[in-house]
């Protein structure tokens, strides 16, 4: 796949570079400035993006902007976005607008090269690739009587997988347990949470994030 | 001559409530003496600055009416007495308004007696003499007049005895301006190595631990491959450890939040990831030039506790929280529709609420009946 990459740091930004090509995919260019992701994106269309949130001249969150401006004009592209530090606020922005192919990640998790490019290839692909550390703040917000505090241990555990976007067969394989008792998790969740059951992967995902950030 | 005998009348007035006053000041010697010997025998010395309080309350009063009679304030500048017990005993005993204060006890003590009395003996003769010079043969009236001085006396009296010396407010800003910024550069340096030793005890020693085990991992590489994968593996452990203290560290300084979407996008952030239903609203704040950025870090600490105090002990549902641009100042209310009851001492996110804002020369102010609802205000000074 061919991928255009946005990071002002030029040691993460060859860093990147290095990663995706190792993986057999093409970088098809890379901005170092806030202004020049959108251009570079309409000009290449690539299959996907990773962007940086903070980038110069302000070094705010013209990443994050460029992201969603990005997806005014290609509503299709899958976004992955970066940060040093994840606020809900920004997860939530992300994914409005019902978006497919939608990550956001921490830069730390880039040091977990397989868990990165199945990632990246899985916004690719339309799925979701949300940070552990936003689904365990979205699932730690305490309301009264929420339907979260009845998911026993292990639900809970399927829940967040499931939110962060892993498929059943990963949820399976690091919870070391079959896919049919997946399968069954699942299943007891969306009807604790009283959600429809879905079955497609990326719309049940989005169900689940829906329901968290309500 | 009605009017006369109305105005005589008023200046009786005054003067009987001073001759309370002055019953009062005679219960203050004693309790002062009381609370004084007591401060020397250690076991009381609660009892000097309350007692001093005491006495500035009466000395208000009498200021309040010096003024109400003749138009004209009396400027009053004290010393806070506020904070643990060791300060209010120095400021009570410092300040150079509570010799000020003891000396017009000592004075009112005799002339709010001795006017009093004098003005009830006039009575008598002013209302024969004035009865006939004024009632019936129409002359000015003479000794009423004579009342009215008598109250006049006890009002520049009092007001020679109470009015501050020129520049004694200004003494007392310094003073207080003086406390606050020893507080601010205090609770500086208390973070500078709060987060020195985050950085030494914390990032520092992760590094070196990261480091030895990629050099394990080089040492074992050619003789032990499965050792050397499980060396990088708690190498890279370490490593994302070593991160996420960072970021914690990070966040602890200036919120990244507050650079990305300032004042009013962070608190909204906050207000999204509480777990209540918060309404904002930011008056004035969004636009035009922002605050100094360690005022809206205390700004958006302030938030940050209440909301989560509201979301685990109040009970409530749903909160408000409104910044507003003021003259000089950034005021933040949070208020919460929880059961109220807060108990400031029993948590100690209150008191670095209180320590931050402190600092900045803020104040904070924290109402929280039971039953609710609990709210929280703080005004941080700030040139915009």
């Amino acid at each position: 796949m061919r991928v255009v990459i946005a990071e002002d740091n030029a040691l993460l930004r060859e860093g990147l570079v290095l990663l995706v090509q190792s993986a057999g995919h093409e970088v098809a260019g890379v901005a170092s400035t806030g202004p020049e992701i959108l251009p570079l994106l309409l000009e290449h269309r690539p299959d996907a993006a990773v962007l940086d949130v903070r980038m110069p001249p302000g070094f705010r969150d013209e990443g994050l902007r460029a992201a969603l401006d990005a997806r005014e004009s290609l509503p299709d592209l899958p976004v992955l976005v970066l940060s040093q530090y994840v606020e809900e606020t920004y997860a939530a922005e992300l994914l409005g607008g019902g978006a497919r192919g939608v990550g956001y990640l921490l830069k730390d998790r880039v040091g977990r090269v397989d868990e990165f490019l199945d990632a990246l290839e899985r916004v690719a692909s339309g799925g979701t690739a949300l940070d552990p550390e936003v689904v365990t703040e979205l699932l730690s917000r305490r309301r009264k009587d929420s339907p979260l505090e009845t998911l026993t241990a292990r639900e809970r555990e399927v829940l967040q997988l499931m939110a962060e976007g892993h498929d059943n067969a990963t949820i399976a394989k690091s919870l070391v347990i079959t896919e049919r008792s997946v399968h069954k998790h699942i299943g007891n969740v969306f009807t604790k949470l009283e959600l429809p059951p879905t079955e497609g992967g990326h719309r049940r995902v989005r169900a689940v994030l829906a329901y968290l950030n309500g | 001559m009605d009017a006369a005998i109305r105005r005589a009348w008023l200046a009786t007035r005054y003067l009987l409530i001073g001759a309370g006053v002055s019953l009062a000041c005679y219960l203050m010697v004693g309790l002062l003496l009381l609370g004084l010997a007591a401060t020397l025998l250690v076991v009381g010395a609660g009892i000097l600055p309350e007692t001093v309080q005491t006495v500035r309350r009466f000395a208000s009063f009498e200021r309040r009416r010096v003024g109400a009679r003749t138009g004209e304030g009396v400027p009053e500048a004290y010393l806070p007495l506020t904070g643990p017990l060791a300060e209010r005993l120095r400021h009570a005993t410092t300040d150079p308004a509570t010799y000020r204060d003891l000396r017009w006890v000592l004075a009112q003590l005799l002339y709010g007696l001795v006017l009093w009395y004098l003005s009830l003996l006039l009575w008598v003769p002013a209302l024969i003499v004035d009865g006939i010079w004024c009632g019936v043969l129409g002359r000015r009236p003479v000794v009423l007049p004579v009342i009215e001085v008598l109250a006049d006396l006890s009002c520049s009296w009092t007001r020679a005895l109470l009015q501050p010396p020129p520049g004694a407010d200004l003494a007392q800003r310094v003073e207080q301006l003086t406390e606050t910024r020893a507080g601010a550069v205090a609770a500086h340096g208390a973070e500078l190595r709060r987060i020195e030793r985050d950085l030494h005890d914390g990032t520092q020693a992760r590094l070196v631990a990261l480091s030895m085990r990629i050099g394990l991992a080089k040492r074992a590489y050619d003789r032990d491959p499965e050792a050397a994968r499980k060396l990088l593996d708690d190498a890279q452990d370490q490593a994302e450890q070593a991160l996420a203290e960072l970021r914690h560290v990070v966040r602890g300084i200036h919120p990244p939040v507050l650079t990305d979407r300032g004042l009013d996008g962070a608190v909204r952030a906050l207000a999204a990831s509480s777990g209540l239903t918060v309404e904002v609203s930011a008056d004035g704040v969004a636009d035009g030039p922002r605050a100094p950025a360690a005022v809206e870090a205390a700004a958006y600490f302030v938030v940050a506790e209440a909301l989560t105090n509201a979301a685990k002990h109040s009970g409530a549902d749903t909160a408000e929280v409104a910044l507003s641009r003021m003259d000089g100042k950034l005021r933040v209310l949070v208020r919460d529709h929880g059961r109220g009851g807060a108990d400031e001492s029993a948590g100690s996110g209150l008191v670095g609420v209180r320590r931050r804002v402190a600092a900045l020369d803020g104040t904070v102010s924290l109402t929280s009946p039971v039953g609710g609802p609990t709210e929280i205000e703080v005004e941080l000074p700030c040139a915009w």
